[in-house]
């Protein structure tokens, strides 16, 4: 059986983060969680970027006010999901906003006991 | 149905986004080489444009529409009128939502930063004495840009000149000095705001201090039968100046003033402002109008239809040279202060032009659409109403109702006017929640806005009841402040903020050219000398009703206390 002060580390786990304008982050969520993700976090962030200056007066219609997501996503999804946060944030527009993947070395947080111990019983560090 | 093979791998292909991978330095490398801008594709357009346009526009649709359908409504099915020249009141309306949309976009992006930037640097860089001429400039520059303040202009054409001689003088051949009186008012005001910032002066002495004298002068008019007929003018002035433009600009400066005199740990540092600039105009108009009337009828200046000869008085020009009038001074005053005083040039040049540019459109339209929307359609509805109770003026029919049904019809609709344009505002909504958080919770949201407007409503409807059964504007009004100065001195000093603030706040660029226009339309069908007055009941009103309802709050938190202690 599990131990309960055990810590379990999950690998192979990349971390998507999008940055959008105020008011997009619920509905990229809402993309997020349909194609599988657990959650998000949402930041609230001000800047501007490359594009929006590239716009001239155009880039007034771009919020400063900004948006940050964090979502953790199992590494074999992260490249699918990467596709339909772009094109759900319709990325493809300037002043859209931008999105970036990393690779997390560990990742860790509430696992269910029944559930690690599918993963074999939680063994001491050899004594010594 | 004809099989037809397809590799799985090559649908996907197809389906999928085309992945290709380029080293970020290269990018910005290629593009570094080009100039120009990327060229926009039309869904481009649509994407950039179409979520930014249609947020502003329907914070404007939402303050006009359901204000605009009310009147038409109450015309349609309790009088079965149907509106007039009906397609040029909706472009007019339309006009002021689109010439509103444009102009608060252009005030917030083109004047906004200059203003903040201005507040924060002015007060460590000059000596108090240019701060204070500062604010009072300031103040008498963004009066000028008020919407609201054309319409004061637009409601001259209805005022008998028999009547109310020195009133129509006052809003005809007399209006810059009107104008110029309102806005010195404002301009006082402001920098008396500015003073009371620095050294934390309660509002509480001084409504207590400037109340009574302004009280004191309407009663001292009432008696003077040539100034008797401008008193609901000079009431009407207090609540016009506090719109869109001045708060907020005479906010970002108070907050720069407030953080540099150490005193911005204060939440309430922001309100008072309101206060003093409707309570000072209301001194300055009727001290003109003494002015003016001790000159004798000498000084009386004949009343001329506008001339609409010269290319000056034509339709656009006539709109766009009053739009330039409106801006340009607050925009000189604003460059000239950021380049010269404080020695620092403009940032983000062209955005600033574009904002100004946005601003002076937009009051152009706004101005367009005024007379043809707004005015015509409350002036309509005033000429309307009576009919519910009396017989029509124009084709002599029978009342449409009962007497007394048709009064309380009247009055029902006034409070439904008052109410419904307050529940809508979007500033007082901002002010709710400040409150709330203010008293811990004790006072909520709703509440606030509950009671806000129903003071308005009652204030409405007490405004056109005076206008219809002709009672002297000063007795209403002596009555009511009266009511709010004896609960101000029982009243904690937040509390006094509050609801003396919240009056300034519901009198936007829609309510005032409605509300004058169906008191003038009131006015001239129940044969009265003038209809002003509606606006100064709908600020009297709030003051009451949220001075209550934060004494019954407190009542109710101190018993609660008391049995807490005995439990």
């Amino acid at each position: 059986m599990s131990k309960k002060n055990e810590l379990i580390v999950l690998t192979d786990v990349m971390l998507i983060t999008v940055v959008v304008q105020r008011g997009v982050a619920d509905q990229v969520v809402q993309v997020a969680v349909e194609a599988g993700a657990q959650g998000a976090t949402v930041f609230h962030a001000h800047g501007t970027g490359l594009r929006q200056k590239h716009l001239g007066i155009l880039g007034l219609t771009v919020n400063t006010e900004k948006e940050i997501l964090y979502i953790v996503v199992p590494a074999e999804q992260a490249d699918s999901m990467f596709e339909r946060i772009f094109v759900s944030a319709k990325m493809d527009t300037p002043g859209m906003g931008i999105l970036w993947m990393t690779r997390l070395d560990k990742m860790s947080t509430y696992v269910p006991h029944d559930v690690a111990a599918r993963f074999g019983v939680h063994t001491e560090r050899a004594a010594g | 149905m004809a099989e037809r093979k397809l590799r799985y791998g090559v649908y996907l292909g197809a389906v999928q986004r085309h992945k290709r991978q380029i080293s970020f330095a290269a990018l910005l490398e290629a593009e570094r080489l080009r100039p120009k801008r990327p060229p926009l594709r039309a869904v481009d357009l649509h994407r950039l444009l179409t979520p930014y346009v249609s947020v502003r526009f329907s914070e404007q649709l939402r303050a006009v529409v359901p204000l605009a359908l009310m009147l038409i409504g109450f015309q349609a099915l309790a009088l079965r009128t149907s509106l007039l020249d009906a397609d040029s009141v909706a472009l007019g309306i339309m006009a002021v939502i689109i010439g509103l949309m444009f102009f608060m976009e252009g005030v917030k992006i083109g004047l906004m930063p200059l203003a903040e930037n201005v507040g924060f640097q002015m007060p460590g860089k000059t000596h108090p004495a240019v701060l204070l001429s500062f604010s009072l400039l300031l103040g008498a520059a963004a009066t000028f840009a008020e919407p609201a303040i054309g319409a004061l202009q637009a409601a001259a054409s209805a005022i008998s000149p028999e009547r109310a001689p020195w009133l129509r003088q006052l809003l005809g051949p007399y209006v810059h000095w009107l104008v110029l009186a309102v806005a010195g008012g404002v301009g006082l005001a402001v920098s008396i705001g500015m003073l009371r910032t620095m050294f934390g002066w309660k509002l509480k002495t001084m409504v207590l201090l400037i109340m009574p004298p302004t009280l004191a002068l309407t009663a001292w008019c009432a008696q003077q039968p040539e100034l008797a007929s401008i008193i609901g003018l000079a009431w009407d002035c207090g609540a016009v100046t506090t719109g869109p433009v001045t708060v907020p600009l005479v906010l970002a400066v108070g907050v720069g003033v407030a953080a540099s005199t150490g005193r911005s740990d204060n939440p309430l540092s922001g309100f008072g402002i309101v206060t003093l600039a409707s309570i000072f105009p209301i001194l300055a108009v009727l001290s003109t109008a003494i002015y003016l009337t001790s000159q004798g009828s000498g000084a009386m200046l004949p009343v001329l239809p506008p001339v609409a000869d010269g290319w000056y008085n034509r339709t656009p020009f006539a709109e766009i040279i009053s739009a330039l009038r409106a801006i340009v001074p607050l925009v000189l005053l604003l460059v000239l202060v950021q380049t010269r005083l404080l020695g620092q040039s403009i940032r983000h040049r062209n955005i600033f032009v574009y904002g100004i540019g946005m601003a002076v459109a937009g009051m152009l339209l706004f101005n367009l659409g005024l007379t043809e929307g707004l005015v015509a359609l409350g002036e309509q509805a005033g000429n309307n109403v009576p009919w519910a109770f009396s017989e029509n003026r124009e084709t002599g029919a029978p009342p449409l109702y009962p007497f007394a049904l048709g009064i309380g019809l009247t009055l029902a609709f006034a409070f439904a006017i008052g109410f419904g344009a307050t529940v809508a505002e979007p500033a007082l909504n901002a002010m709710g929640m400040t409150v709330e958080n203010l008293t811990d919770g004790a006072f909520r949201k709703r509440m606030l806005i509950h009671a806000v407007a129903v003071g308005v409503g009652v204030g409405a409807a007490l405004g056109v009841a005076r206008i219809l059964f002709h009672l002297p504007a000063w007795v209403l009004l002596l009555g009511g402040y009266t009511i709010a100065l004896a609960l101000t001195v029982i009243s904690r000093e937040e509390i006094v903020n509050l609801a003396w603030d919240s009056a300034g706040v519901t009198t936007g660029p829609v309510t005032v050219p409605l509300l004058l226009a169906l008191g003038i339309g009131l006015g001239e069908v129940v044969g009265a000398a003038e209809g002003f007055g509606i606006l100064a009941m709908c600020s009297v009103g709030p003051i009451i009703s949220v001075l209550g309802t934060g004494l019954w709050i407190d009542m109710k938190t101190r018993r609660r206390k008391r049995r807490s202690k005995k439990v």
